[in-house]
This record gives C-alpha cells, structure tokens and sequence, in this order.
C-alpha cells in the first residue's frame, strides 16, 4: 500500500461485504415467500424482507463505492486523504444509521416507523427503494457531503487524474440526485416522474462513471496497459452511456401518466443504451489482452473481465429484450423486469465493487495477491455467484413470458394469483439457484481466510 | 468543445479530412438521426393520412429557402478551407464567418417558423406527425447551433493565424462537422416536409 | 482508435454530449409539465386523495403490490383495482386480512388496522390513480 491513509478502505470493504450475506439471506426469505406464502408470516411480511432486501443493496454498494473511493484517490493524487478520521467517523455513523433503520423495519411495523420518525413533517417514506425514514435519508446527505468534501479536497491537493475527476463526477452526481428522494407531491404522477431522476440517473447515469471508474483503475493496476489509452477508452465509455441513458430515462415514462411521445424518445435512446455496455466489454478483454505484465492477482483480473460481460448481458441485452415501448406494454412490471434488475445490479455494481476488493484487500493486508489456494477458491465463488445468477436471470425470464402469455396475452386472461399459480415451478427451481448463490458467498467470505504462501508486496 | 483539441497534423491522403474524433462524433450523430429518421417512416406507415394531412400545414417555402441557405454557407464553407490551403488565414477567416452568418439567417428563419406553429397551440403531443416534425427540426436547430459554435472556435483561431497551409487539421474538422449538419437537413427536409 | 484521437477529444465529447442530452432532458421535463395536467387529471386530487397517498406510502403497499406497473411484482397490480374490483371489495379486503395469517395458504398480506377513514381515503386514491391516462395500460382489466 503506497499511502496510509489508503487503510481506512478496509472497514467500508468488511462493512459491504457483510451487508451483502445480509441481502442474500432476506433475498432467500422472499424467494421462499414466493412459493411458501405463510413463511415467517406475520413475523417478516414480505414488503418488509423486500425492503431490507433492496435497501441493503444499495447500502453496501455504497459501502463499496466510498471504500473504493478512499481507497483509489491517495493512489490517483498521489497524496495522503485530506482527513482520514473524519472518513473513519462517517464510517460509523453510516454503519450506525443504517443498522438502526434496517433493525426499524424489522421491529416496528411501517406505519409505526414512519410516524416515529416524524415523516408526517415531511413525507418522504414509502416509495419503492426510498423506504427510509427521514432521519435516514438525512444521514445519507450529511454522510454524502462529508465523504465528497474530504475526497474532493484530497484531489485539490494532489495529481488531477482522468479516472479521479471521473469517480469525482459520479460522486457528485450521486448525491446531487438523491435530492429528488426529498420531493414527494400528492400527485403520483409527478412524483413518479422525479423519482426516477434519483433512481434511473443513479444506476443508469452516474454510478455508470463510478462503475467506469474503478473498472479503469484496476485495469491500470492489473495490465500495466498506458494510462493515456485506458483514459481515453473510459471517456468514451461514459460519453457513450450519457448520451443514450440521460433521454433513455424515456423508458420508465412510457405508461405511468406521461405524454406519448415518451414512447419514441424511450424506444430510440435506450435501444442504444447497450453500445457503452458493449463498449465496456470490449475494453476490458482489449486492455487484458494488451497487457504489459502477469499481475499475480489473478482473481481481480476475472472479476475485471466479468464485469465487462455481466454489465452488458444484464443491463445492455435484458435492458434491450423489454425497453421497446410495444414489447414493454406487454412486459411492464413483471417477473422480466425483476430478472433484469437482477442480472444488471449484480453485473455491473455488484460485480465491480468485488473488482475492487479483489484487488484492494490484499495489497491492504501487506500483499500484491492473496495464496494462490486463496486465489482458486475466491475464483470458485466467482463463477458460482455468476452462475447462479445467469440461472436466476433465466427461470425469472421463463416466469416473466409465462405471466405475460396467462395475464395478459391470452383470449381468456388469468388474473394475478391464478397466473402465479402456473408458474411456481419456476420459482422453485431460481429459490434452489438462490442458495447455490449463497453458497458461492460463503465461499467468498472464506477465501479471505485461507492462508498460504501469499505473493509479495508490490 | 475546445479548439486545443481540433489542431493536430495535416490532413494525410488516403484517410479523412480533419479528425478521428469529429468523424466518429459524426457517425455517432447520423445513427441517432438515422434511427429517428427509421422511426418516422415506421410511425408513418402506420399512419399515412395522418401525416400527409398535417404535412400540408408545413411551410414548404421557409423550408426551401433554408436548405439553400445551408447549402450556400457549406459552399462558404468549402472556399474557407480552400483558403487555407493556400495559407491564406484571413480569407478563410472572412468565408467561415460568411458561413456562420448564414448559419443565423437559418436560425431566424427557423424561428419564425417555430413561432407560427407554436402560436397555433401546436405542441409535441397534438399528433405523431407533429411530434416527429418538431423533435426532427428542433435537434436539428441544436446542432446547428453547435456547428455555429465549432466554426466559430476555428474562425478565431484562424484570424488570430493558428492555421497554415501545412498545419490545419481544426479548419477540416469543423467544416466536416458542419458538412454534416447540412446533410441532415437536406435528407430531413424532404423527409418531412416534402414527400408523401 | 488512430492515434490522432487523444484523451482530450474523447473528454470533449463526453462533457459536450451529456450537456447536450442534459439539455434535452430538461427542454422535453418543461413539455411534459406543460401536457400533464390534462393527463393526470390533478383537479380531482381532493384533500382525501392526497391523504390516501400518503396511507398507501406509510404501509409500504409499494413492497408487494406494482402501481402502473411499478413497484413489487408479489401482489396484483392496483393502478386499475378501482375497476377491477370497486371499491367496497378494496375495503373489505384490507379490513378483513387475518393478523397472524392464513397458515399453509399462498401469499399472505398484512392487517394494517386501517380507520374507516383510512380506507375511504386509500379508495379515493386508487379512484384517481385509476382515472390517469397510461395509453391504455395495462392491456387489459387484470393488470
């Protein structure tokens, strides 16, 4: 590790990967409640495991994000952090906050939650992905602001790269969207509309630049390629994935009140969304066949290139099978956009987080690689998780068409329960396909503690 | 876009004029207007009477005017980088601000034309056909824009002398991205103006 | 890529495309809050609407049930429920949940122990999301 300050990484990386075990256990209760519906019945009802399910999600992708951030900016401005106790202190507090609200929805029930927290001052609550009561959300804000001031000082500093204005910018944009959380109208219509300017210009727009971000440092890192190139390709990347996401945004205004032209200016952009994703797969496997050394981390290095595959199947050709508004119409809001959330959150986010830890981690312990029996096992969680979830994406997407065809394209349409019915078959076998998942995450968590012979420090 | 980033070398035969950027810039920008495009003829078809009626509504003869408008400063356009080939700075700093001016005669003519369809309480959701016409023009007028700026970023630096007859790799880039901007209009005019 | 495009042109189109589409974006926001209010009919939200509004968020209906399709896919879709199911079935469908469950039965949803009021309310809501135009979504009555 070049600069101390670069150690405080760590605990956000231990943080995330705990709160990852913690949404694939609630992601296990739900997929259970799919098919056993009294399960854990009145204890967890479903709304409430969705909800720490989606939360802890994007909770520990933060996690990730801001370790990844205090961890690659020291190296980027070749200096130490502008404050790293002042990060060590939002750590706890972020980690504090977020317990506290994850214990909330467990223990109280909502309605009670919500008037504890005084959300009838200012009603933010209950939205999908925004549950969090108004502390919470306030938190995130003051957490935000503290983390940028401390990163965005650190890069006034030192060096001014590329990669650090990039991560700088989604960073930024991060928080400057998340405002939107805070505007909620009685008219559904336009709340519905704003919400999206938080939730698309996050996971579609901005996190895009953090995702490229750190995918470019960890390729500079394993493949020695020159940074000039690897620069260049990352804008590229994100150019691309403004261009078409910010209009692409169209694509969630088809059918929820908002006037038709939507319809085209939707179908056109986000039917280029894929090309960046594209784009980001073909730079990864282009920077690794050009490299200029034998990184021993091997496992980062598959983690890169999985990244690059999963981001573009998961977000760029699941996104593209339903975002045409006369596919959609059929589609919308059914079990293909779950599996698409699915297949696009783990390939792009999930995957680069544990990209960077991969690489992170063990230069943080003393250490350019972990043991090569480490190494394997890291690999074997790697293509178990990956697996899982390509076979998770199918039998959701087999599930989706089938809900499709019964509810809504037969002559004689089924409602709701009585399509599910038909189709357990298909969440019993992603259920099974969860635990494989799980499996591959215990594997994870082990590989840290697996000794060894271990490679020496860079 | 900065004008650091348009000088580089001279123009070598056998590859494009000005730079690799603008171009993959520009290929960019005719698969987001060719899809457009594709999207229109597809919307159109479905629904023939209905475009051929509102199209009647357009003003043909502003439209016509503005494609020669267009085409004469691409011409301008054509001699300024002929200028600086033979090194003159300030000829072709005088053809490209012809070349801009014509470039507002557009804008203003344009406007006028938005005015009258706008006064009219025509909007983006009073019909398909309407939908596409103004989005269709209106990502145009932008672009337009945008190459006004470009060649005005080139036209500074050429007055200032930045170019020589060896070293103007700035002027071809911009008047290439101008170029485009042409074409667009001359598919886009008859597209939706003209044909049904 | 040819050498003669560097880093900086490539940053070039990045900052000037995303202006550009930013600029989009806002232009077709400022249409769309032009065109809205004849689609979403905000002059019937009364003060009970909007309170119903605010019962739904404070039960976290959104974590099983999609509204105009968009929220959780474990329950029926509520955007159209006024329609499907009128709104005395809406009543007594939430009043009558069993707290501790139906054991053995499939997917189960929560007493909320609404008040009478509550309920008028949640109806009132889905009345009015009901009577918003989606382009005739869904394609048809069972959502």
């Amino acid at each position: 590790m070049q600069y101390q300050s670069q150690a405080v990484a760590k605990p956000y990386f231990i943080a995330a990967i705990g709160l990852f075990v913690g949404q694939i256990l609630f992601g296990l209760i739900m997929g259970l409640q799919y098919v056993m519906g009294d399960f854990l019945f009145p204890a967890i009802p479903f709304n409430v495991a969705r909800m720490v399910h989606t939360n802890l999600l994007i909770v520990w992708l933060l996690f990730g994000f801001m370790g990844a951030a205090y961890y690659i900016i020291p190296e980027e401005t070749e200096s130490e952090l502008f404050s790293p106790k002042l990060a060590l202190l939002m750590f706890w507090i972020f980690l504090v906050a977020g317990a506290l609200t994850v214990v909330g929805y467990l223990l109280v029930p909502y309605a009670a939650l919500a008037k504890m927290t005084f959300n009838d001052l200012w009603p933010t609550m209950g939205r999908e992905f925004l549950e969090q009561p108004l502390p919470t959300k306030l938190g995130i804000v003051v957490v935000a602001l503290a983390f940028l001031f401390n990163i965005t000082m650190t890069i006034l500093k030192g060096r001014k790269t590329s990669i650090s204005l990039v991560l700088l910018m989604g960073l930024w944009g991060l928080a400057v969207f998340f405002l939107f959380s805070f505007y909620n109208p009685s008219n559904l219509v336009l709340d519905k509309y704003f919400w999206w300017w938080t939730v698309h210009l996050w996971v579609e727009g901005v996190w895009e630049l953090i995702l490229g971000a750190l995918l470019a440092f960890v390729l500079i890192k394993v493949t020695g390629v020159d940074r000039e190139i690897i620069e260049k390709w990352l804008y590229m990347i994100i150019a691309m994935t403004l261009i078409t996401g910010i209009v692409g945004m169209g694509h969630h205004y088809f059918w929820i009140g908002t006037p038709e032209y939507w319809q085209w200016f939707g179908s056109v952009f986000s039917a280029l969304e894929p090309i960046p994703f594209f784009m980001m797969t073909v730079f990864a496997f282009n920077m690794v066949n050009r490299r200029r050394r034998e990184h021993p981390n091997k496992a980062a290095t598959l983690w890169a290139l999985g990244t690059g595959v999963m981001s573009f199947l998961g977000a760029g050709v699941w996104g593209f099978l339903h975002t045409l508004a006369p596919v959609n119409f059929y589609t919308h809001g059914t079990q293909i956009t779950a599996a698409h959330g699915h297949m696009a959150f783990y390939g792009a986010y999930v995957m680069v987080v544990l990209t960077i830890i991969s690489y992170a981690m063990p230069v943080m312990r003393g250490r350019a690689a972990n043991s090569n029996k480490s190494q394997v096992l890291e690999m074997w969680s790697f293509w178990l998780m990956t697996v899982s979830i390509v076979f998770i994406t199918l039998f959701l997407t087999a599930a989706g068409i089938l809900q499709v065809w019964l509810q809504r394209v037969s002559t004689t349409p089924l409602g709701f329960m009585a399509a599910q019915d038909q189709i357990t078959l298909f969440y019993w076998m992603r259920e099974f396909t969860g635990l494989v998942f799980l499996t591959g995450l215990v594997l994870y968590i082990i590989s840290f503690f697996v000794g060894g012979e271990s490679k020496e420090a860079a | 876009m900065s004008t650091q980033s348009l000088t580089l070398d001279k123009h070598q035969p056998g590859t494009p004029p000005g730079d690799m950027a603008i171009w993959l810039f520009i290929y960019a920008e005719l698969l987001a207007f060719g899809v457009f495009f594709l999207s229109y003829a597809f919307a159109r078809a479905h629904n023939v009477e209905l475009f051929n009626e509102s199209q009647q509504h357009l003003n043909r003869e502003s439209g016509a005017i503005n494609t020669v408008v267009l085409i004469t400063s691409s011409y301008f356009v054509v001699r300024a980088v002929a200028a600086i080939r033979e090194g003159l700075s300030r000829q072709c700093a005088h053809w490209l601000s012809a070349a801009i001016g014509l470039g507002g005669v557009f804008l203003v003519i344009k406007l006028f034309e938005f005015h009258a369809k706008f006064s009219a309480g025509i909007s983006l959701s009073t019909n398909t056909f309407y939908m596409f016409y103004l989005s269709l023009t209106i990502f145009h007028f932008m672009h337009v824009i945008l190459g006004m700026v470009i060649l005005a970023a080139v036209m500074l630096k050429a007055r200032r002398g930045g170019y020589t007859a060896e070293h103007h790799t700035g002027v071809e880039t911009g008047a290439s991205y101008w170029h485009m901007v042409d074409l667009l209009w001359i598919i886009l005019f008859p597209l939706v103006y003209v044909i049904r | 890529m040819s050498q003669a495009f560097t880093k900086s042109m490539a940053r070039n189109i990045f900052f000037g495309g995303s202006t550009f589409f930013f600029l989009l974006l806002v232009a077709l926001t400022f249409d769309t809050m032009q065109v809205l209010p004849k689609r979403d009919h905000r002059e019937n939200i009364t003060p009970a609407v909007a309170h119903g509004k605010m019962v739904w968020e404070k039960n976290n209906c959104i974590g099983c049930h999609t509204l105009l399709g968009e929220g959780a896919y474990y329950a029926p879709e509520l955007g159209n429920v006024y329609k499907r199911r009128g709104g005395e079935f809406v009543k007594a469908w939430i009043q009558s949940r069993p707290a501790e469950g139906t054991p053995g039965a499939r997917r189960q949803m929560p007493q909320f122990n609404l008040t009478p009021e509550e309920l008028d309310d949640m109806v009132a809501f889905l009345k009015w999301t009901g009577e918003i135009n989606t382009s005739n979504w869904p394609p048809n009555i069972e959502g």
